[in-house]
């Protein structure tokens, strides 16, 4: 579904990417873990379009991505139910039966999946609180219903209650075939749903293994847990 | 680049941020009250010409807040815009502001041109003065546009502003060339080169003074200068990348 080669990146002084490689596979969640300055931001952003690389290339399937930031932030000056109609038209109103008052009623019953209060959506998401603003942009994604969807810090401002929800709106979205990629310092938490995991260090990738390799590194005499394993990859 | 939803998206944004702007609706009412009260003190043909002379200005104070905030809130790291769509969508943001606000010039010349016939001191020319009007409000849209890529909300109109305010003093402080440069402008024949390119340089800061529709050289110069800031817009937008947070 996504497949990015060799990616380098400069950004004003700093070389935030020297060679990132990986690649997602339809049906699968993935987890991209790295220390603070390690990549994983700028290597997201690249997949999405929104920064230019300067070497390397990316490649997605066809099909609709979806991105919720570590931040989210939304166009000023409209209300929650605006965007919402908004993202609805981005992804062609797939994700309803085609009448408004479908669309209404499957944003409610995502709204309540997701522990966010329909109410909030007459008011503007600048308004919101950052574990509100985050689930409403899940609730805008979901809108799109996207075949990749790429989450930065997917846990980052949410509950425990809300990262319950999350993590099974990402166990849902790979069953339906969909695929997901994380970008997070929740080591455990990955461990937890993911099949796949890149480790950045310092702008490369250090380690790119399914979950059987995964499971080998972790294995025995080499890391007995996911944080040891991480600190082995990506320490000095 | 410019696709039917990203258009719907910043028709709706551009409605929201002029009907929400204080600014911009001072622009907008201002200018019809000053043409009124004009009217009446005075006469049709004087309200008129300022009409004329000043409707521009409604553009140039429409495009405040026309890129630089998108990109400074983050905005554009939505979901919407993935796969480099932030750029198509301020194009089309750009083509919105255009619209309205040309839309809404028109109205204003509709009525004024109603007023002028039921006074009987409509002349047929105001149309082509109506249409230099336009092309230099869009001038103004273009260029504060792409100095919006540069700046934050608003300093693109105020250095816009100032340069002009800076080009009036310092024409009014040359004694020895005012009175001669001015007239050349109203007569619309100007003896050699050198008049020429000051009076060029003057447009290209004020396109406000081809209204009067005897410069046509100048004309040209702000059509050009058009096309030349919706090609730097362009640029500028395929180089952009949003690097917020």
């Amino acid at each position: 579904m996504l497949e990015v080669q060799r990616l380098a990146k400069r950004l004003g002084r700093v070389q935030a990417l020297r060679d990132v490689s990986f690649k997602t596979r339809r049906g699968t969640i993935t987890a991209m873990l790295g220390e603070n300055g390690a990549g994983k931001t700028t290597s997201l952003k690249i997949a999405l379009g929104f920064l230019r690389p300067d070497s390397g290339a990316v490649s997605v399937g066809p099909g609709i991505v979806g991105y919720v930031p570590d931040r989210p932030a939304f166009l000023p000056g409209l209300d929650g139910w605006t965007i919402l109609g908004l993202s609805r038209v981005r992804g062609g109103g797939r994700e309803a039966s085609g009448n408004g008052r479908g669309f209404g009623a499957a944003v409610l019953a995502a709204a309540r999946s997701l522990l966010f209060d329909p109410s909030l959506l007459r008011r503007r998401p600048a308004s919101y609180s950052a574990g509100n603003a985050k689930k409403f942009a899940y609730l805008q994604n979901l809108v799109l219903a996207p075949d990749l969807l790429v989450a930065d810090e997917p846990y980052a401002g949410l509950d425990p209650p809300s990262i319950k929800r999350v993590r099974d709106l990402f166990c849902g979205l790979r069953q339906a075939g969909k695929t997901v990629l994380l970008s997070s310092h929740m080591l455990a938490e990955m461990e937890r749903i993911a099949d796949g995991f890149i480790v950045l260090s310092q702008g490369r990738t250090v380690a790119h293994a399914g979950l059987r390799e995964w499971r080998l590194l972790r294995s025995g005499r080499t890391g007995p847990d996911i944080e040891s394993v991480f600190l082995r990859l990506a320490g000095p | 680049m410019l696709e039917p939803s990203l258009f719907a998206l910043s028709w709706r944004v551009t409605r929201r941020r002029l009907s929400g702007s204080p600014l911009a609706a001072l622009g907008a009412l201002g200018l019809p009250v000053l043409v009124v009260w004009l009217g009446v003190v005075e006469s049709y043909a004087t309200a008129a010409k300022f009409f004329y002379f000043l409707l521009p200005h409604v553009f140039l104070v429409a495009a405040q807040d026309a890129v630089r905030s998108d990109i400074d809130s983050g905005a554009l790291e939505n979901v919407l815009f993935v796969g480099g769509r932030f750029r198509g969508y301020l194009a089309s943001k750009g083509l919105a502001l255009a619209v309205a606000v040309s839309a809404y010039a028109t109205c204003l010349f509709a009525l004024i041109s109603a007023w002028g016939l039921a006074a009987g001191a409509f002349e047929p020319r105001s149309v082509v003065r109506f249409a230099l009007a336009l092309v230099a409000g869009l001038y103004y849209l273009a260029w504060a546009g792409a100095l919006s890529y540069l700046m934050r909300a608003g300093s693109n109109v105020l250095a816009i502003l100032l340069a002009q305010s800076a080009a009036l003093i310092g024409l009014v402080l040359s004694t020895t060339s005012r009175a001669g440069l001015l007239d050349y402008a109203a007569t619309g024949r100007f003896p050699g080169l050198g008049p020429k390119l000051l009076f060029g340089a003057l447009t290209a800061l004020l396109p406000n003074v081809v209204v009067s529709a005897r410069l046509s050289v100048f004309t040209a110069e702000v059509l050009a200068g058009l096309v030349l800031a919706v090609l730097v817009q362009g640029r500028l937008a395929r180089g952009l990348e949003i690097r917020h947070s």
